[in-house]
């Protein structure tokens, strides 16, 4: 079902996060060796280095892409305390680097933060060219590039105290006007009598205020990933979470009469812990299959049946020699089948019992 | 010795920190604060304060204080105003000063006592200078002109020579002298880009690291002919001061000048990303000292404290580093970037038993580098669905049974039945209703399906039994779409609805499309007459089941036999027709139908199918003229006056928007965005009949059109921004569309009108080469040539001529 590819991507250490762009044909990674590469596909589907240069003086936690109406945009964010925005420059010829670079120059540095700064997310493109960042020290801020097509010109919009320290975050993508601008935050603060570790905030065309801390379904435990599923004609929007497993909440219209803003469920919550500490999760553009990655070093693929119970539908896993490194997932039940003969380079699909949450109400 | 964080706070800022060869003093020293603190176990005791007197001078002010490397009760300190000043703790008098160096024209940076010669003393200052003091002699001995700015930090070197020494300075320059030769240095090179901040020899190889304003930290190794940088770590801030840690070869701890408060400590094999971080400061610390232990260090910091650090404390950056990262694309590939773990043996665990001080596992900090996957999808999936079906779906311009009958057929091609069902549905529902053939007669029997679908819901249960049996055999070949189970899907029309449904849930997911039937399907089923009696039994059999059906419908009447009377009679005279019909129609179907799945040759197949596709369209209006036609209508004539009879509601009350409404919410949520915004726009005006208010309308549409940008399909997106009824959509391809046209003589683009050169001031290239004129509008011209005019102009012309209108022989090619 899958074929598994494997890139070297030559950072020289630690990747900390991939992004493919809108259509899926660019990707940028972003490592602790302070650089920032972007890969370009050819018409062999390989993908080729187009671009690669050094972004911090820290480690880089995560880069991400503009949507493309406002062009080759990417904004990274690091422990050295910035964000940077960085524009791809197209049709000056002259600085096509050595090997045929592409040149990509830095916009804008946003300092504001006195710590690390732990995500960047651009807002709905119906906002404008918005960028949500956040850092330990509890602080999201939000910029605002007001002139598109300067975007060398962020102005500082909004700073929102949340109290903990903040290791992601996430817009809620929904083209529904009934659906204001929505932010979830993780933190991984380890102490759990700080409380609930997600907080959501809503922007009232004034301010962001707290809307929901998800406290009813006690999220305590470091939050290391946060994403809202792209909610394209959902009434209701879905929230993953990678804490020691992984979660997905919905967060539906309150019942009538209700003083809460959200009806908050726990839709699923893998029972497993076949992963270890869940370290990333991933929508695809759809909102129907969630990635999420953990300690064991596999991608595990979930997808709603129609009970709207999550199933894990594929488990993906690098080649051979990866898997054979790989002892601690011995674990894992179905592993010997898999390992078996199959020395070729395709990623194993194999299926796992019942991981979903069986007191799941049907919803439709 | 004390493992605990302590801190202390002062008047004022210490610049800097020494501690006595014991470890177990510490002096602090700073332009208002000189004090010495002895360590205990539990915190700092002031045992003696040096900034006591009447006459506090600047040679109270300190940038620098050192501790005799021999003797306890000595000290030096560095004086903002040029002074290197000798303590003696051991007089008996309060003030403890013992001797003055007046011997700098300007400020003394550091002061620094030989670590075995403890007699001598070097310092670095503001001019330019380095004086050796020998403290026995009460004068300079010697003076090093350094021929740069400043000095900033300076010291002896602990290896081979023992007069070797290391200064810094502020123009990035190293310097390295003989105390024997203050006429020349020995070496001398550019280590930094900036000043030089801070500079520390490795206590055991022979490394000087240099610290320096460009935010790096650089170790030389210095055995080789020429001083080679080893190691270089990038922090985020100008690097302030280092210190090499004992018993760890490959670990420094640094401060920053400005911005961090926190004291890092890295393993400059990993240069990237600090060991450990302390974080107990609140603003950037200015001076650190390890107490002869790896645990444990103390530093002063601009915000007047002092602390004592130990390691069990510290907070390790590199544990909280997410060591993940991971993206879907739109077509569904995922990329996948994790950490390799380069070394798994615990390497201290194995030597824990002949080393007496043993390496915590925790110290473990080797390089860190991620491997990255992609994986691609290879199998038929939603993004192949999705770009296909957007390609193909007639969303204008067709009668709405034309656009319902193509879009179920492409999702039917594509393997999506329950889509393709529920385009049939819609249109069964709002075609057959309204000016189809039997006017009065469907809505009645939809009415009744509404009054049976309590009924139904009795029944469904039992289908979901067999469906869950089925699901089990499915289960083992689940991705693998056999193409028995997707054989009764090809046969849609009649009493195979429900097989439909069945036969996807054997072969394909299982449970998915069961909502279809639940809510929306067996209206449908009942609409046409066929629903209960063929509904549960296509999951039971595999591969051949229509002969089955056919043989098992008697049973499954029994099911619907509790329904009530009429059904039951109506469903006795399906289940009689149904058997036959059945079997009539797998001749022509199943062969076909085999190959059908295969993706591969959808394209091939294309034509039978949609030979194949007329049953579902014509016979809910009952235009095929095959031996069904007389049983579908025996069918639909009897049950109708029989179930009108029993029915109570008024038939034509109901409406069937709100279950249409429904079916496109589910789709929605269920992620196929696609179904409900093409579904709103093939229904046209008859939308608003399903109740389903502007802003969701909105929100479907918006989000299809995201979508197809996702997948480049831009054409596919504007034709729906332009059907789009909703001012929000409709307006989009009316926002930033801007198309500049240049200048056909000088390539100027036109800025003021389309037709008129600023630069040429004249609209040559805009003449018209048949009539001379200039265009002001449309502009056609040919690639080839480049001339072109009025497109009515044009199109006249070539209708009898063959080449350019402008005389320039090219044969011009327009199409």
């Amino acid at each position: 079902m899958f074929e598994a590819k494997s890139i070297n991507a030559e950072h020289k250490d630690l990747i900390h996060d991939v992004a493919y762009d809108y259509y899926g044909q660019r990707m940028a990674t972003c490592s602790s060796d302070q650089s920032v590469k972007v890969w370009d596909q050819d018409e062999q589907k390989n993908w080729i280095l187009s671009a690669n240069w050094k972004a911090h003086s820290g480690s880089v936690w995560k880069v991400t892409w503009a949507h493309p109406e406002f062009g080759q945009v990417l904004a990274t964010c690091s422990f050295d305390r910035t964000a940077a925005i960085w524009e791809e420059i197209i049709g000056e010829t002259p600085p096509q680097g050595e090997r045929g670079l592409k040149t990509w120059i830095r916009r804008t540095n946003l300092v504001d933060s006195r710590t690390s700064v732990t995500d960047v997310k651009f807002g709905p493109k119906s906002l404008g060219l918005q960028l949500a960042t956040c850092s330990t020290d509890g602080v999201i801020r939000i910029y605002e590039a007001p002139d598109v097509m300067n975007l060398s010109q962020w102005t500082l919009q909004h700073e929102i105290q949340c109290k903990q320290q903040c290791s992601c975050l996430t817009w809620s993508h929904s083209f529904s006007r009934l659906h204001p601008p929505m932010i979830a935050v993780g933190s991984d603060d380890n102490n759990p009598a700080n409380g609930s570790k997600v907080a959501i905030y809503e922007y009232s065309g004034i301010r962001w205020t707290k809307t929901e801390s998800l406290a009813s379904i006690g999220i305590n435990e470091p939050v290391h990933d946060i994403a809202f599923a792209p909610n394209l004609g959902r009434s209701y929007h879905l929230l993953a979470i990678a804490t020691k497993d992984v979660r997905i909440v919905t967060l539906g219209s309150p019942p009538e009469g209700s003083s809460q803003r959200f009806d908050v469920q726990l839709t699923a919550q893998q029972e497993d812990n076949l992963s270890g500490t869940v370290w990333r999760v991933s929508w695809n553009i759809l909102g129907t299959i969630l990635a999420s990655s953990g300690d064991d070093g596999c991608v595990r693929l979930w997808k709603a049946n129609y009970m709207n119970s999550w199933k894990c539908i594929a488990v993906l896993r690098g080649d051979g020699t990866q898997a054979k490194s790989d002892t601690s997932t011995s674990s894992m039940p179905t592993m010997g089948q898999i390992a078996a003969p199959n020395q070729s380079s395709t990623t194993r699909y194999y299926k796992l019992g019942t991981i979903t949450n069986p007191n799941q109400v049907p919803k439709y | 010795m004390s493992q605990k964080t302590m801190c202390v706070s002062q008047e004022g800022p210490a610049n800097a920190l020494a501690l006595n060869r014991e470890n177990n003093q510490v002096v602090i020293a700073g332009r208002n604060v000189f004090k010495v603190f002895s360590i205990e176990e539990e915190g700092f005791s002031e045992s003696c304060n040096l900034r006591v007197g009447k006459n506090l001078n600047l040679n109270f002010s300190c940038n620098d204080v050192a501790w005799n490397t021999l003797e306890d009760s000595t000290l030096a300190t560095a004086a903002t105003n040029g002074a290197v000043v000798l303590w003696n703790l051991g007089k008996p008098s309060r003030s403890k000063q013992q001797h003055v160096f007046m011997d700098h024209k300007r400020t003394v940076n550091k002061v620094s006592f030989h670590p075995t010669e403890a007699h001598w003393l070097i310092s670095g200052s503001q001019d330019g200078t380095m004086k050796c003091f020998d403290i026995r002699m009460r004068e300079a001995t010697r003076t090093f002109m350094s021929n740069t700015e400043s000095i900033r930090d300076v010291q002896f070197s602990p290896h081979n020579s023992l007069t070797a020494f290391a200064a810094v300075s502020e123009n990035g320059n190293v310097q390295l002298w003989d105390v024997r030769r203050p006429d020349k240095c020995t070496h001398q090179y550019t280590a930094h880009s900036g000043p030089v901040f801070a500079c520390d020899w490795h206590p055991e190889c022979n490394w000087l690291a240099t610290a320096s304003r460009d935010k790096t930290i650089k170790v030389w190794e210095l055995s080789l002919e020429k001083p080679v940088v080893e190691y270089t770590i990038s922090t985020i801030a100008s690097v302030g001061r280092i210190k090499w840690r004992p018993q760890r070869k490959h670990h420094i701890a640094s401060c920053a000048l400005v911005v961090d408060s926190s004291i890092n400590v890295w393993d400059i094999r990993r240069p990237y990303i600090p060991f450990a971080s302390f974080k107990e400061h609140k603003d950037v610390a200015t001076g650190l000292a390890w107490r002869g232990d790896p645990q444990v260090f103390l530093s002063v910091s601009r915000d007047c404290t002092l602390v004592h650090h130990v390691f069990k404390d510290a907070t390790r950056p590199a544990d909280q580093a997410n060591p993940q990262g991971i993206s879907l694309n739109p077509a569904g590939d995922v990329a996948f970037a994790s950490r390799i773990s380069t070394n798994n043996v615990p390497f201290s665990a194995k030597l824990q038993g002949y080393l007496r001080k043993s390496h915590l596992t925790s110290e473990q900090f080797c390089q860190a580098t991620s491997s990255m996957h992609l994986y691609s999808v290879k199998a038929v999936r939603e993004t192949r669905w999705f770009v296909e079906s957007a390609r193909r779906y007639i969303l204008n311009g067709r009668s709405l049974a034309e656009m319902c009958d193509h879009n179920a057929g492409v999702a039917r091609e594509l393997g999506r039945h329950q889509v393709s069902l529920v385009w049939s549905i819609i249109k069964t529902l709002y075609w057959s209703s309204r000016g189809g053939p039997g006017d009065p007669n469907p809505p009645s029997s939809v009415a009744v399906s509404a009054s049976l679908r309590e009924e139904n819901s009795a029944s469904n249960e039992i289908t979901t039994v067999g469906t869950v049996a089925s699901a089990a055999i499915g289960e083992s070949e689940r991705s693998a779409r056999s193409g028995g189970g997707v054989l009764g899907v090809s046969t849609t029309t009649n009493g195979e609805v429900s097989g439909t449904g069945g036969a996807g849930d054997g072969g394909g997911d299982p449970t998915e499309e069961e909502p279809e039937i639940d809510e929306t399907t067996e209206i449908f089923q009942n609409g046409v007459h066929f629903g209960l009696p063929s509904f549960s039994k296509a999951p039971m059999t595999q591969g051949d089941f229509f002969f089955g059906d056919g043989e098992m419908d008697p049973l499954d009447m029994d099911t619907g036999l509790g329904v009530g009377n009429t059904v039951g009679v109506g469903g006795g005279l399906l289940g009689g027709v149904g058997a036959p019909n059945g079997g009539s129609q797998v001749g022509p179907a199943g062969g076909p139908a085999d190959e059908w799945m295969l993706p591969s040759e959808a394209f091939p197949l294309r034509h039978e199918i949609q030979d194949r596709s007329p049953p579902p369209e014509t016979f809910p209006n009952h235009l095929e003229p095959s031996e069904q036609e007389t049983q579908t209508v025996a069918v639909e004539e009897q049950p109708a006056p029989l179930l009108n009879v029993s029915s109570l509601i008024t038939p034509l009350m109901w409406d069937c928007g709100h279950v249409v409404a429904d079916a496109l919410r589910h789709h929605a949520s269920l992620g196929d965005v696609q179904m409900a915004a093409s579904a709103l726009l093939v229904l046209g005006e008859k939308r608003r009949g399903l109740g389903i208010d502007e802003a969701t309308q909105e929100h479907w549409m918006l989000g299809y059109i995201d979508v197809l940008g996702h997948h480049e399909l831009y054409n596919v997106a504007s034709q729906v921004i332009q059907l789009s009824w909703l001012p929000d959509v409709n307006q989009l391809s009316q926002q930033s569309t801007t198309y500049y046209t240049c200048c056909g003589k000088c390539e100027k683009p036109f800025l003021r009108t389309g037709w008129l050169c600023d630069r040429c001031k004249s609209s040559e290239s805009s003449l018209c080469g048949v009539c001379h004129q200039v265009v002001k509008g449309l502009y056609a011209w040919c690639q080839g040539c480049a001339h072109g005019g009025h497109i009515h102009h044009i199109q006249q012309w070539l209708l009898t001529n063959k080449h350019c209108p402008s005389g320039c022989g090219h044969l011009c090619e327009y199409n």
